[in-house]
């Protein structure tokens, strides 16, 4: 028989024993490679008492159509137990492109809401109590989400410094791995780096700096890749802020790290616990932080949407129940299922129900989340954690030895990696060494394969009213305003020194798009406005 | 068709859709069978594909999908190989065809159509037949 692997490639054994672990105990040693939940380094997890911990926060992905429509899908989650919402854009909007965009024709609102107005952004937000909600935003870059927010709140009476929510990122990976936005790395780097800042003192509560290595991870990185990456992000946008010259407990406390779980329910947990770890002895031993939240890293997660399969959809039912037992039972601040349908589309609303209804069951039928760490102590648990941790810390190294970031990025080194992991996983499921059920196991006749295949299969029209009514805005609105705005974000973007969140919510105020804000920037670096080059910048 | 040289195929992901994970799969199993695969990439048109298909003289247009983009650019894409007299078979592949698009592409001239599904020497096999077929 092959010997058994994780996912990721690690052997196992036929069992585990305490040899396999590091010696626990009250010395100092130990005390330092786990701790109780709640202490560092936060391997158990990083509350430590169940009324301290509360649950995870329960939400879905969401977005689809114009903001107005998903504005009514955030009402029906919220109306169904959600406690927190997750926004996803459609094609153009992940790419900073207007629905106006003549390669946008067939992509607005069918994979995901169209925003690219500041008006967008308050027809999203429209009637939800904003200090009350955590407002996630997979809307790449952060910076235009956070300018908004920021707007919005203060206008409809909230304090921003109440909102909590966050933002994603991605400088280094982007352009490698799905939404490409076309901005150079230092222009990318520069707008999460501001987005930072900014949020640092402006929105102390929200997470500006989400570190999603879902969102690069989904094309098939395993768990070692994912959190290498992820860290080799973090440190470097870490390094990049203190040398700015901001203290590094003003942001470390609002870091979070949105994880993948696959199907590897073992390897997952580990993975959660050893980022922890991982995370703690960085922030506390490299970076100096002296609060101890700057230590203990919040973590949400997303179930892997690669595991789903489009043959037998309610199979995907049974894979969330798994990969969300895994998640209560590593301890996560938040967590979000992928849907039945999600192999085939964004999720529909009944979709969204069973995702919510499977977290509920998780945790109140189940009671996965009782107690804090409750497969700490097991002897593979532990185990795998202290393997994972040598493993995403040696990988981490292995990059950080190939040059700076912009330097291995530039290369198409990550290109590559992303490329083969694809390639990788894809011959996996080909050859039988990951099984898939439904797929490369126990497939069935396609005429017997019925249940939930329509429901699965129903796609979102093109949302083509809304490239009409683009287009009409950029006619109507105040000429003038948009062409001083313009200006300030192109020179914004040429000039060093300046953080970008200020002329970035000010223009979207003044009616720019994001499309043509990105345009903007990129001309103040030196790069076309658009880089597809069929669009023309609103002035001269 | 002689077989003098291996078999060509054009690989494109249409419109905004940016995942490549299938497109990098397909790529590489076509290789694998002794192919050679032209990947244009991401952001690519009906236009930019009927114009790379005719300069590089490939065999087969082969389609990438994760979006529905691909339904609508495929009416724009052989209506320009109709205008150009261009004969060369189009395949789909992808994780968002389902079992009513099949029909449905299949009606406006696509040759095959693969899904995630699919296993790696059937989607070969047919390939080089369909480029055989068509050489003949």
């Amino acid at each position: 028989m092959a010997e058994r692997r994780t996912q990721s490639g690690i052997p196992l054994k036929p069992f585990y024993t305490a040899a396999d672990v590091s010696p626990g105990g009250d010395d100092d040693a130990s005390r330092e490679r786990m701790g109780d939940p709640g202490v560092y380094p936060f391997t158990r997890g990083r509350m430590s008492s169940p009324r301290r911990r509360d649950s995870w926060i329960q939400q879905e992905l969401s977005g689809e159509g114009t903001p107005r429509r998903s504005n009514e899908q955030f009402h029906q989650l919220i109306a169904r137990g959600a406690r927190g919402l997750d926004v996803i854009g459609d094609a153009p909007t992940m790419s900073s492109m207007d629905p106006d965009h003549p390669l946008a024709r067939h992509a607005v609102g069918n994979t995901g809401v169209s925003i690219c107005r500041f008006r967008d952004f308050e027809d999203l937000y429209a009637g939800l109590p904003l200090d009350e909600l955590t407002l996630s935003h997979s809307l790449p870059p952060g910076a235009y989400a956070i300018a908004a927010l920021h707007r919005i709140a203060r206008r409809r009476g909230f304090d921003p410094k109440q909102l909590r929510g966050s933002t994603i990122l991605l400088p280094a990976y982007c352009e490698d791995c799905s939404y490409q936005i076309h901005m150079p790395y230092e222009l990318r780097m520069r707008l999460a780096l501001d987005a930072v800042e900014f949020a640092a003192t402006e929105m102390p509560r929200f997470h500006a700096f989400l570190e999603d290595t879902y969102y690069i991870s989904d094309g098939g990185l395993n768990s070692i890749e994912e959190m290498a990456l992820g860290f080799v992000e973090i440190r470097e946008i870490v390094r990049a802020l203190i040398r700015r010259g901001i203290d590094v407990d003003s942001f470390a406390p609002r870091i979070a790290i949105l994880v993948n779980c696959r199907m590897d329910l073992f390897e997952e947990v580990a993975k959660i616990r050893a980022t922890r770890r991982i995370f703690a002895r960085m922030m506390r031993e490299e970076f100096g932080a002296k609060d101890p939240r700057s230590w203990s890293c919040a973590i949400t997660a997303h179930t892997s949407g690669l595991s789903l399969t489009m043959a037998q959809p309610i199979n995907n039912v049974a894979r969330g129940a798994v990969q969300g037992l895994a998640l209560a039972l590593a301890g996560v601040q938040a967590v979000e299922i992928s849907c039945f349908d999600e192999a085939y589309r964004t999720p529909s609303h009944d979709s969204h129900m069973v995702s919510l209804r499977t977290q509920q069951i998780v945790q109140l039928e189940a009671g996965a989340d009782r107690v804090a760490d409750p497969l700490g102590g097991s002897y593979l648990v532990e185990s795998l954690t202290d393997e994972l941790e040598h493993r995403i810390v040696a990988m981490v190294a292995e990059i950080e030895s190939l040059g700076t970031l912009e330097q291995v990025c530039d290369s198409g080194w990550f290109r590559r990696l992303f490329q083969q992991a694809m390639t990788r996983r894809a011959k996996a499921i080909q050859d039988g060494s990951e099984t898939q059920v439904g797929v490369n196991a126990f497939k069935i006749p396609e005429d017997e394969d019925q249940l939930l295949r329509d429901h699965s299969e129903s796609k979102i029209a093109p949302c083509r009213e809304r490239i009409d009514e683009i287009r009409q805005f950029k006619q109507d609105r105040d000429a003038g305003a948009v062409a001083e705005h313009f200006a300030r974000v192109r020179e914004a973007g040429a000039a060093s020194g300046i953080n970008l969140i200020e002329p970035i919510a000010d223009a979207l105020e003044a009616d720019l798009t994001q499309g043509e804000i990105a345009g903007a920037l990129r001309l103040g670096v030196g790069e076309a406005y658009d880089p597809l080059r069929q669009m023309e910048p609103p002035v001269g | 068709m002689t077989t003098e040289r291996p078999v060509r195929v054009l690989l494109a992901i249409l419109g905004l859709d940016q995942h490549e994970a299938g497109a990098f799969a397909v790529a590489t199993l076509l290789r694998d069978a002794g192919m050679e695969v032209l990947y244009l990439g991401r952001f690519a048109t009906p236009e930019i594909v009927v114009d790379a298909a005719l300069e590089e003289d490939a065999d087969i247009i082969g389609l990438s999908c994760h979006s529905w983009e691909y339904l609508y650019y495929l009416d724009e894409l052989f209506e320009l190989l109709h205008g150009r007299e261009i004969s060369t078979p189009v395949v789909v592949g992808g994780s968002v065809i389902g079992r009513d698009d099949e029909n449905e592409i299949h009606a406006k001239g696509v040759a095959a159509t693969f899904g995630p599904s699919s296993d790696a020497n059937e989607i070969a096999r047919q390939i080089r037949s369909l480029a055989e077929a068509r050489g003949a």
